[in-house]
């Protein structure tokens, strides 16, 4: 099992969530609200008056096999819209209940 | 979920209940009245009290005087004016504007109740009469009849005034110049003393003889009947045959001594239209009735009507206030919907795409549409000021949907879909929309508040636009993002026409973009210079401000004239009558392309005319009404008709007065503007005098072209002095002699003559003949109880004699109003001319002059509105300030506004129009649109800042980024207004000058903010971060210091606490 940490521009959420139900990803977890910055080129998303874009988060635990293939779509996304900004993390899970 | 979510979500909700607003807006068109102006509260009471017998001056010390001093304590109310005549005062009493009429009458009412006991024995009760623009009467018929001649009241009044009164809202039809049938027993002196006999003798046999007895009821065998004396006339003839004595055994029949001629009455006013005898049918609307309705009924059954009138009866159109309503109203729709299709032809040029364009053509009627349910819901009318408010705000609606379109657009090219670009685009700007419009509201809100006349047309206008500007914050907040989240898309491929069209325009846009960066670049760096330049053109721009006349409202080319001429007081009316002749002979001739029908009245007006009697008549007047053909159907003016008409009048010395009103009538707003000045003071010569002197000189300003005295000429009249001894003498007494008097001159009227249900007076008097010379008044004969006929001039002397005019006061104090009829000038000019001739003057004690009239209510009006324009800046910068929670930047965009006032004093200047109340008008909305494209570009630059770049940087960019929708907004209302500015439709003087004051500011203004602006930033940042240096350097020296003497500090403490 992995976790991923998916970060990106409000404007993703429909076609994340249609994404994860294309890859039988089930579960996952979704904050709205999120504010940040890309490390190199990524406009910062402060929902404030100079940079008024917000982000979203959607953290989903995967099996591993599910992990390259929902990577690999991911990339697709974010190469096609580069301006919105889109990033995916993935880590080990330890446990669970 | 907020709005524009739920919206975007659900579009069908979304779109069916813009629909439905639409359906209900239509819907409301179809049923809305049609005016020219808001309603008027009438603002207009009148007090009519008759004293029979009493002369100007009793009526003024005993009647007017009481009442004025009790009816003064009324409240709201702003002036008392009064008029004592011969047996009658008339007080009227001008309320402020905005009053609850019906509670000020109940006011009026008590106060009479407690004068009543005050006032003479024989004055009658007080009437009260409410006076509004209703009373002008709102059509007018010419009738025209050759056999039907002697017959045509009866004809009318059986065919036409009962079909017409019928017609709901139709208050009053009155028949003018048609006589009434009389039957006229007309009685030789000679004869009549030959024999013994007296008009009052003839008269009292005629009416003994013409009745019907009831005999009673009486049996004969089973039967009972009645037995009657039947003894009226069935034909007029018989009356001759009527023995009125016997002389020497043999009888005297009426014909022996009288002729009896079945015709009409003697003095009766006569109506010639376009030169032909016949007569005028006046039409005038109950009280709150919709003019255009009632007229249209009108139209409508007069073809009806026609065909059930004699063949040689004709009835014609001599004027339809309607027309000018519906024309007006016509040319200003037609202004609305060419303003509406610059604005879309603009948002396409600048947005580039069919699709954007299509969503902005389907938000911008929707609020205008919407604003139709507030005007139904109100009861208000169609009319001029709702349809300006339309045509304002058509430039102004766009704005908020392209802000919301623009950000969403910038969204779907970053790579987002249309929905989710729909949402989070509207997201980001909602604030800022909301903000914008309610800098609006800070405009345009006030100006519901404004009291008095200009606040009854500026209320409307108020409401209206904050209705608009409401549904249109709505429809961009909900409606804007569905359409967009469905006809928006990314545009992936652009069609070859497409590119060869647009092309240009794009080119000639980026073209602005580069020319604009490059003096926006110069205009920061050089700062002070920007200013110093805008500062002496501001200067300059005020110094053309002496050369603007003002004016309270424009007169309106509504295609009539009333001229009103009098000739001495006792003219015959056949002499008027010749003159009048003349006179339509030579303007017929004269004005043929211009007049369309040319009526004229002449004569003393019967009782039973409501219109008449209202207005001025008498043998000696004549009073024309003249309709002109449409103003696109002629060439001259009216302003210049009317002066030409004057100038023919100039060759006429025999009339006393002469009056042209332009427009038909003097109330209402329609009417030339003149400069009145009040003469106050009690003795009447010398007021007398100063108003003649006044004439005089105000005859010789530029552009008076014609002075009235409102003061009437003491009326010559003849008196019978009788000597109360030797009536006494006789035996007789001086209302017996009196009456003898009247008996043999206006007549006695011995009965009534019955034919077919209708009566008919049967007068007898003098014959003509007899009634002509000083002389056979003196013969009259007066008999005494014994018999003895004693002629006048042994009882007295007929001497020549004035009675005095109309006194009228105002404000309790006796007055006389000199007014000057303008043309070609402006009213200020003319008043400030005016004051000067009065310090000229030399003014006796107890005699002021005023200055009153529509320079009055223009300087109250000019007042107010200043008053609002700054009460609008408060609450601009208000809404402002706490826009961007900062007190400077407001402040730095209030510098654009003068220069919006500068581009109106410019723009009035070259176009050589009068600062009018509308163009103030204009001024005051240009706060709000100027003070938005100074926000648009305030705010992205504080954006550029906060994303980084230094403040000249920022103001460069920012400037760059926003200059289009800064251009594109302004020129959506500026095309907006074109269409009013050049319009030559009827009325468009009224909204000419709103729309040439707007232009201007906006153009001058727009172009001096895009680069002063910019740079007055720049200075207060600069102040801003040298501030921010010095504290800096402040503080780290402070920070120095202490480290420095750090240890002092400590130790002093430590060393306090250790003790």
């Amino acid at each position: 099992m992995k976790s991923v940490l998916i970060t990106f521009d409000q404007a993703y959420y429909d076609r994340i969530i249609s994404l994860l139900d294309h890859l039988n990803c089930r579960g996952f977890s979704y904050i709205e609200q999120v504010k940040g910055r890309g490390s190199k080129k990524g406009e910062p998303h402060y929902g404030s008056h100079a940079w008024p874009a917000m982000c979203s988060a959607i953290m989903s635990v995967v099996e591993d096999e599910k992990v390259d293939p929902l990577l690999e779509e991911l990339h697709k996304l974010d190469i096609a819209t580069e301006k919105l900004g889109l990033r995916a993390f993935v880590w080990n899970i330890e446990k669970s209940i | 979920m907020s709005l524009y979510e739920g919206s975007v979500k659900k579009p069908i909700m979304t779109s069916l209940c813009f629909l439905a607003v639409v359906i209900m807006g239509l819907f409301s068109l179809s049923k809305l009245p049609i005016d020219l102006y808001p309603d008027f509260d009438t603002n207009t009471i009148m007090v009519i009290t008759y004293y029979p017998g009493a002369s100007a001056t009793d009526i003024e010390n005993n009647v007017s005087r009481p009442l004025e001093n009790s009816l003064n304590s009324v409240s709201n109310l702003k002036h008392i004016t009064s008029k004592s005549s011969e047996n009658v005062s008339l007080i009227t009493l001008e309320f402020e504007y905005g009053n609850d009429i019906a509670e000020i009458t109940n006011d009026v009412r008590d106060k009479l109740d407690m004068t009543n006991s005050m006032l003479p024995d024989d004055a009658e009760t007080p009437i009260i009469f409410k006076f509004s623009t209703d009373m002008i009467p709102i059509v007018m018929l010419s009738v025209q009849a050759n056999e039907s001649q002697s017959a045509l009241y009866k004809i009318l009044d059986e065919n036409l005034v009962n079909s017409l009164a019928r017609i709901p809202g139709v208050g009053t039809v009155s028949i003018s110049g048609a006589p009434k049938r009389e039957i006229q027993v007309y009685c030789d002196p000679n004869k009549l003393e030959a024999f013994d006999l007296s008009v009052e003798t003839i008269s009292a046999i005629i009416g003994a003889e013409n009745r019907n007895i009831p005999g009673g009821s009486f049996d004969i065998g089973n039967e009972t009947y009645s037995m009657r004396v039947e003894g009226e006339f069935d034909d007029s003839r018989q009356l001759q045959n009527v023995v009125v004595g016997s002389k020497n055994g043999s009888n005297i029949y009426l014909r022996d001594v009288a002729t009896v001629v079945d015709t009409v009455e003697e003095r009766v006013q006569q109506t010639y239209n376009n030169g032909v005898k016949g007569a005028m049918v006046i039409i005038q609307k109950q009280s709150g009735a919709n003019s255009v309705e009632i007229s249209k009924a009108v139209m409508k059954v007069l073809p009806e009507l026609q065909a059930k009138l004699p063949s040689d009866v004709k009835l014609g159109v001599i004027v339809d206030t309607s027309d000018n309503i519906i024309n007006t109203i016509d040319s200003l729709k037609e202004t609305v919907l060419f303003a509406l299709l610059f604005v879309i032809l603009v948002v396409f040029v600048f947005l580039g795409r069919w699709r954007a364009t299509l969503i902005i053509c389907i938000t911008i009627p929707l609020s205008l549409i919407a604003s139709f349910i507030y005007l139904a819901i109100t009861g208000n009318s169609l009319n001029v000021i709702s349809l300006s408010a339309l045509s304002i705000s058509i430039g102004m609606v766009v704005d908020d949907a392209i802000v919301v379109l623009e950000n969403i657009t910038t969204h779907i090219e970053r790579g987002a879909e249309p929905k989710q670009a729909a949402i989070h685009g509207t997201n980001e700007v909602a604030l800022s929309v909301i903000a914008s419009t309610m800098t609006m509201f800070a405009v345009f809100f006030p100006l519901t508040m404004i009291s008095g006349m200009t606040g009854v047309l500026f209320k409307q206008l108020g409401w209206m636009m904050c209705v608009i500007m409401f549904i249109s914050l709505i429809a961009s907040l909900s409606l804007t993002p569905m359409l967009c989240a469905k006809l928006l898309k990314l545009q992936k491929k652009q069609t070859k026409a497409f590119k060869i069209i647009y092309a240009p325009v794009e080119k000639a846009l980026d073209a602005l973009d580069d020319g604009y960066e490059k003096l926006l670049n110069w205009g920061v760096r050089h700062r002070w210079t920007v200013i110093a330049g805008c500062v002496v053109f501001f200067v300059v721009s005020l110094l053309s401000l002496s050369t603007i006349g003002t004016e309270f409202f424009p007169s309106q080319d509504n295609g009539r004239i009333a001229v009103k001429l009098e000739l001495p007081v006792g003219t015959r009316t056949e002499h008027a009558q010749d003159l009048a002749t003349k006179l339509t002979q030579e303007w017929m001739s004269k004005y043929k392309d211009e007049i369309k029908v040319c009526n004229y009245t002449v004569g003393q007006a019967g009782s039973d005319n409501t219109w008449a009697s209202l207005s001025d008549n008498g043998s000696h007047i004549i009073s024309f009404n003249i309709s002109l053909f449409d103003v696109a159907d002629r060439e001259r003016s009216l302003a210049t008709v009317c002066d030409l008409m004057r100038e023919d009048l100039k060759a006429y010395p025999e009339f006393v007065k002469k009056q042209v009103i332009l427009g038909g009538a003097n109330t209402g707003m329609s009417g030339q503007t003149t400069a009145d000045f009040e003469v106050y003071g009690y003795d009447m010569n010398a007021t007398d005098s100063i108003s003649l002197q006044m004439k005089r000189e105000l005859l010789k300003v530029k552009g008076v072209s014609e002075v009235n005295i409102s003061r009437g000429d003491y009326q010559p009249e003849y008196h019978v002095e009788f000597d109360r001894e030797k009536l006494a003498l006789h035996g007789l007494n001086l209302s017996t002699a009196g009456t003898y008097l009247r008996n043999r001159i206006n007549g006695a009227t011995a009965s009534k003559y019955r034919e077919d249900g209708d009566e008919y007076d049967i007068k007898v008097r003098y014959a003509p003949e007899f009634r002509t010379s000083l002389e056979s008044f003196e013969n009259i004969l007066i008999y005494n109880n014994k018999g003895q006929g004693v002629r006048i001039k042994e009882l007295g002397t007929v001497v020549e004699s004035f009675g005095p005019p109309t006194i009228e006061r105002k404000d309790r104090q006796r007055v006389v109003t000199v007014s000057a009829v303008i043309s070609g000038a402006a009213l200020g000019d003319v008043v400030a001319d005016g004051q000067k001739i009065i310090k000229t003057l030399h003014i006796p004690e107890g005699v002021t002059v005023a200055v009153s009239g529509s320079f009055e209510d223009q300087q109250e009006s000019f007042a107010d509105l200043a008053t609002l324009g700054l009460l609008i800046l408060i609450m601009v910068f208000i809404v402002m300030a706490a826009q961007f929670e900062s007190l400077s930047y407001p402040f730095i965009i209030m510098f654009s506004i003068p220069f919006a006032f500068s581009g109106v004093i410019l723009a009035l200047f070259v176009t050589n129009t009068t600062l009018i109340v509308m163009s103030l008008l204009g001024g005051i909305m240009l706060i709000g649109i100027v003070v938005k494209n100074g926000i648009v570009l305030i705010d992205y630059t504080n954006l550029c800042r906060e994303r980084g770049m230094s403040a000249i940087q920022s103001a460069i960019a920012a400037g760059r980024s926003r200059l289009r929708p800064v251009v594109m907004t302004t020129l959506t209302t500026l095309l907006g207004m074109i269409p009013m500015a050049i319009s030559q439709g009827q009325g468009a003087e009224m909204w000419r000058p709103m729309a040439i004051s707007v232009i201007g500011g906006l153009l001058v203004s727009t172009v001096l903010t895009l680069i002063l602006v910019p740079s007055i930033y720049c200075i207060f940042a600069s102040v801003g971060i040298k501030r921010e240096r010095k504290s800096m350097v402040h503080k780290r020296e402070i920070a120095a210091y202490y480290e420095a003497h750090k240890s002092e500090m400590v130790s002093r403490k430590k060393s306090k606490t250790e003790n």
